[in-house]
């Protein structure tokens, strides 16, 4: 479990303290990065950690940060709830330079949690995090009925469906119609 | 939480990580769901190689078929896995907890407490239609690549003629034994794709029936007479007989009907097991039997096993590796031949 401060609203982030590492030390300093979502709580990440993510490995790979640049510029993660994002962090140093198990039961149970996990695991391209979160999502409907899955996964009835989509068809025929009053008087 | 506000690769992941049984279920939520299971899953059901309708035989006092209750199964690597029961109601009973659409009909289901998996309930009387229902809406769903396998395991198990539907008899070798109920089992009802049954009747088929039409075949054939009328009449693809008795100059009989073109044609692959050493290794030395230099390494000889009954699932045939061989006159097919423990 990675520990973290408080952050605020201002630009220079609190100082963080450092996520446990592994217990044997690298040969080579290990460089270190900040990341915050909606809440602004700033984490301290070790580069290692962060390989778990495809996104951030990306956008770091290529920095060449000093640690005073890096936790001057903490990467901001604003579609991502504080709560969701430690969790994340917190898989990614446990999953440090590790293999991965075939299952994690320590995802979270509620429904909504593991909504949001997944969105922002998605997000940031955190491959075996999403199978293992997708495995739970899919576990949630086992031997479920078809009205028991609808209600569990919100599925629309195909009543809905046609609602919806007749909803849409005329929402754009409207907008189109806008659009092509607004093109006449512009040409007057 | 709502599915459709999931990204679609992210959909497409739980769905890779549902059991066909629950994407089956899940299909019956809505159209736009059905539409989405089907298209991404589209590689992982063309490769579904069978689908199994497998019969659960109930016999009365009066050693009669009373019902038709089935399995429908996919044979994946680690076996079979269930995707719903169907079951006639015989006593009229309406044990029923939700109705689903399928295929335009509505019927009557419940959820199978053991497995979780679908079970489907219908009239006796309305059994044709509603097995042709249930068979639109899987070809619909998983697609026509797979062999749908209709399992008949009695003479009276109802047999359905429906599309892209193969027929399969494996009969109980206790219940099933009479050669006349089997010849007129077979002569009243469309060739079976696959057979999967003793045969030890004092008396062979005849050579019209329709036995020899199948085109894979498997099981003990004890009686030499039999092997012999097997080898001379079967026109089908894959054979595989065990415990079975048969003469040297049958072996080579067969062997050149084949190399002449004259017999067994299609056949693809046969493997015999017989019960009594006949110094097997002769018919190595045959007319027409060619050999590899024995310092090379052989050649092996795989085929896809065209029928396997659950819960053994082996999905290729033992592979056949042989300095021996021979070369059909006619098109030159090469067939390798291989005789071991003799």
């Amino acid at each position: 479990m990675s520990s973290t401060e408080q952050g605020t609203s201002s630009a220079a982030p609190a100082e963080p303290t450092t996520a446990p590492e592994s217990a044997a030390a690298p040969e080579v300093p290990e460089s270190f990065y900040y990341v915050h979502g909606k809440d602004k709580v700033v984490h301290k990440v070790s580069a290692g950690a962060l390989q778990h993510s495809a996104l951030i490995h990306g956008m770091i790979s290529n920095l060449g940060y000093t640690e005073e640049q890096a936790k001057a510029n903490p990467f901001p993660f604003e579609n991502i709830d504080g709560d969701i994002l430690q969790m994340v962090v917190d898989w990614c140093n446990q999953h440090k330079g590790k293999p991965t198990p075939p299952e994690d039961t320590n995802l979270p149970k509620q429904k909504e949690k593991l909504f949001d996990l997944v969105l922002a695991v998605n997000y940031l391209e955190i491959k075996e995090l999403l199978t293992y979160c997708c495995k739970q999502v899919a576990m949630m409907v086992k031997g479920k009925s078809p009205e028991e899955i609808r209600e569990i996964w919100m599925i629309p009835t195909d009543a809905e469906d046609e609602a919806a989509e007749k909803e849409a068809k005329k929402r754009a025929g409207k907008e189109a119609a806008g659009e092509t009053a607004a093109a006449a008087g512009d040409a007057k | 939480m709502k599915l459709s506000k999931f990204p679609y690769l992210v959909q497409k992941e739980i769905l890779d990580n549902m059991k066909y049984s629950d994407l089956f279920l899940l299909s019956f939520v809505s159209k736009n769901t059905k539409k989405l299971i089907k298209s991404s899953q589209i590689t992982r059901f063309q490769s579904i190689r069978h689908i199994m309708y497998d019969a659960i035989v109930n016999i009365s006092k009066n050693d009669r078929t009373i019902a038709d209750k089935r399995f429908l199964g996919i044979l994946v690597k680690a076996g079979e896995e269930k995707i719903m029961k169907t079951c006639e109601r015989l006593d009229g009973t309406k044990n029923v907890y939700f109705q689903l659409n399928v295929a335009g009909k509505i019927m009557d289901f419940r959820l199978f407490e053991k497995f979780k998996f679908l079970e489907a309930h219908f009239p006796l009387n309305d059994k044709e239609s509603a097995i042709e229902s249930i068979h639109n809406y899987f070809l619909d769903f998983f697609g026509v690549t797979a062999d749908y396998q209709w399992i008949v395991k009695h003479p009276e198990n109802f047999i359905p003629r429906l599309p892209n539907l193969s027929l399969c008899f494996c009969p109980d070798p206790y219940m099933v034994r009479d050669r006349k109920i089997l010849e007129t089992f077979f002569a009243s009802h469309p060739v079976m794709k696959h057979i999967n049954m003793r045969l030890d009747t004092p008396e062979p088929f005849s050579p019209e029936s329709k036995l020899y039409q199948a085109e894979s075949y498997r099981g003990s054939t004890e009686r030499s007479q039999t092997v012999s009328a097997f080898l001379r009449h079967f026109q089908g693809r894959q054979a595989a007989l065990f415990f079975c008795d048969c003469e040297i100059s049958e072996l080579i009989g067969f062997m050149n009907r084949w190399r002449s073109g004259e017999g067994s044609q299609k056949l693809e692959y046969l493997d015999m097991r017989l019960t009594r050493s006949r110094h097997l290794k002769e018919i190595l030395n045959a007319n027409g039997v060619k050999h590899i230099d024995a310092s090379k390494t052989p050649p092996t000889h795989t085929v896809p096993n065209l029928f396997t009954l659950p819960p053994a699932h082996t999905p290729k045939m033992s592979p056949i590796t042989s300095h021996s061989y021979m070369v059909r006159d006619t098109d030159n097919r090469v067939a390798s031949v291989s005789v071991q423990g003799d």
